[in-house]
């Protein structure tokens, strides 16, 4: 890559950050909303005003000037819990998110240019998977793996990839049509490099788009293992906060500030993937902003 | 044949075919786990040592693999049987079988509910369009669709239950209750109910009213709808006698897809609840690392979801005329 190349991406690159950031509302509103948890995630030492592990207060505190919300069962500060939880759930979330565009991309991209058998055995196998209930399978693969975060975010991306291939193997069928493929082949190019050198750029602004979008859900599948108690019990996420508010009495207690906190970050968080992701949607596939 | 019924059996027998799959992998999944074939049921400090060849003889593990699958294959289609559960020390199919009722009961009640309101919300939304309105319902929903199932469980749970007391805190009914009529028992259970089939159809409603919406923006631009209006019906009889049934296939059509999701909420929101159906066991059996409860349950929830999906799909044939053709 020389200079010229360099500056051409920036500039692109910046257009599409306008586009997308500044003059769509939606994308704007979810850069907003992610600034919050984006700035706790990269900055938590500066934020949290406790450390998250130490007791800084008594049990089941309501929140005060002290304690911006409150404290646990066991006297930590949940502002600072939160702040420091930011980071695993953000990661988790976009991670299980890459790596299910990945996957997904790579079967749709195999199925929809190679067709034939291969083509009908890979869909065989998405449809299937579109059809199973989703979250006790991946209960039941966590449970058996064993606890941590590398098994919550490869058991997320096992049993959500297959709507990821759908889309991409509907984008190479319609993009093998076109005359350089064609030209490509005829001067003796191989498969995988029509594929990858030909046919994978093309998707790969809505790929990026697509990861955004599956970030939301995946931090919600992180929230729901983790609230069984299949998350890593000793790190703190948001997920993890709830499945400890939930088990230490956090209802009976009336503690309703331990609950609500970290779920609203998840909540937040997701309506902000969403929001960019709709946003960058539309920055690809201009016809959508007919809506 | 009749269009319909050619449809129909050919759903039939593709689902038939994906339950034979789901099975398959079933038997697959814990004897893939690393440490080989049911290394953490052998290993389990848990079990005796007469448990564990009892296991070990009823898994047939000490065979090889094809004659385990075979074996397996017979035991659980001709007798229905998937194992014992380490916890109840009962059959699996036993267990699930007494919680399968509530969970059914809470999927298709909170589904059928979230469709109706969220479609007609959703038609009612597009058809408002631009108004201060849409815009709250839109933000408000779009708000609901972010939130975890078993979050929102929660937060109603605190705020209705534990401050307002105008729900009990756990349980389908009334424990050690004894009951004067049948319908003291059912008023107790809709007492017991009501909060978490509001949380389940939330955000069902949530999620339907979004594609309703969309759905029926796009069909108000078709031509027959200009027709239908330039004939001089009102805006209302456009919406209700000619849009909506097209505008909502694409829904049903999503609702069938979705379901596996609305039923991973439910199972959630039972835990949240405390109700005794198959999501409570489900958090037992993780919780007690009850392995062949757990494999029960896959196999159940994914019977009772291709059941849903396939009625869902019949139901769609019934609505859009154009199936008959096929």
């Amino acid at each position: 890559m020389n200079r010229g190349d360099v500056t051409r991406f920036l500039r692109r690159l910046g257009e599409a950050s306008k586009a997308i950031f500044i003059m769509n509302n939606r994308g704007l509103v979810g850069l907003i909303l992610l600034s919050i948890p984006i700035a706790m995630a990269l900055f938590p030492q500066a934020i949290a005003p406790y450390n998250p592990w130490e007791t800084t207060g008594a049990p089941f505190e309501p929140p005060s000037w002290r304690h911006l919300l409150g404290t646990n069962d066991m006297g930590q500060d949940i502002f600072s819990e939160l702040v420091y939880g930011a980071r695993i759930s953000l990661l988790v979330g976009f991670t299980a998110a890459a790596a299910t565009v990945i996957l997904g991309t790579v079967i749709g991209l195999i199925a929809g240019y190679v067709g034939g058998f291969v083509d009908e055995v890979l869909l065989t196998v998405t449809d299937t998977m579109m059809l199973i209930p989703v979250l006790p399978f991946m209960i039941l693969l966590a449970a058996m793996l064993g606890q941590g975060y590398q098994n919550i975010i490869l058991v997320i991306t096992i049993f959500s990839w297959p709507s990821v291939a759908r889309l991409v193997r509907a984008q190479t069928l319609s993009l093998k049509q076109n005359v350089y493929v064609e030209a490509a082949r005829a001067v003796g190019a191989s498969g995988s490099w029509i594929m990858f050198k030909h046919i994978l750029p093309q998707l790969l602004p809505l790929l990026v788009a697509f990861i955004v979008l599956r970030a939301g859900g995946a931090m919600i599948a992180e929230a729901s293992l983790s609230f069984l108690g299949l998350g890593d019990p000793t790190q703190k996420s948001w997920g993890t906060m709830i499945y400890w508010a939930q088990r230490s009495g956090a209802i009976s207690s009336g503690a309703w500030w331990w609950i609500t906190a970290p779920g609203l970050m998840i909540t937040l968080s997701v309506l902000g993937f969403a929001q960019v992701g709709y946003a960058m949607e539309e920055y690809v596939n201009p016809r959508l902003r007919a809506r | 044949m009749p269009g319909i019924a050619r449809y129909v059996a050919r759903k039939v027998a593709s689902r038939i075919l994906v339950f034979f799959i789901i099975v398959s992998v079933t038997f697959i999944i814990p004897r893939l786990m690393p440490g080989g074939a049911f290394a953490y049921l052998i290993e389990n400090p848990n079990i005796s040592p007469e448990l564990r060849e009892a296991l070990i003889k009823e898994f047939g593990l000490d065979k090889p693999l094809w004659v385990q699958y075979v074996a397996f294959l017979k035991e659980f289609f001709l007798r229905g049987n998937i194992g014992i559960s380490f916890y109840y020390l009962k059959p699996v199919s036993e267990v699930i079988m007494q919680a399968l009722p509530w969970t059914v009961a809470l999927v298709t009640t909170s589904v059928v509910l979230s469709a109706l309101f969220g479609i007609t919300l959703g038609a009612l939304a597009a058809y408002k369009r631009g108004s201060k309105l849409e815009a709250g319902m839109f933000n408000t929903f779009m708000f609901i669709r972010s939130m975890p199932s078993f979050w929102l469980g929660l937060v109603l749970l605190i705020v209705f239950g534990y401050y307002l007391r105008v729900a009990p805190l756990y349980g389908a009914y009334t424990y050690g209750a004894t009951y004067r009529s049948t319908l003291d028992f059912i008023a107790d259970v809709m007492w017991h109910l009501w909060l978490p089939m509001t949380t389940l159809v939330l955000l069902g409603t949530s999620v339907y009213f979004i594609l309703s919406r969309n759905s029926v923006v796009d069909v108000l631009t078709e031509d027959f709808v200009m027709v239908a209006k330039a004939k001089g019906l009102s805006d209302k009889e456009v919406l209700f006698r000619h849009a909506l049934r097209p505008a909502s296939l694409p829904v049903l059509t999503y609702l069938a897809l979705d379901l596996g999701y609305s039923i991973g909420g439910a199972l959630l929101v039972e835990v949240v609840f405390s109700l005794p159906g198959v999501g409570k066991l489900m958090y037992e059996a993780v919780y007690m690392t009850d392995y062949p409860l757990l494999l029960g349950i896959v196999i159940y929830v994914s019977a009772l979801t291709l059941t849903l999906i396939t009625i869902a799909e019949i139901l769609y044939a019934f609505i859009d005329p154009r199936v008959k053709l096929l």
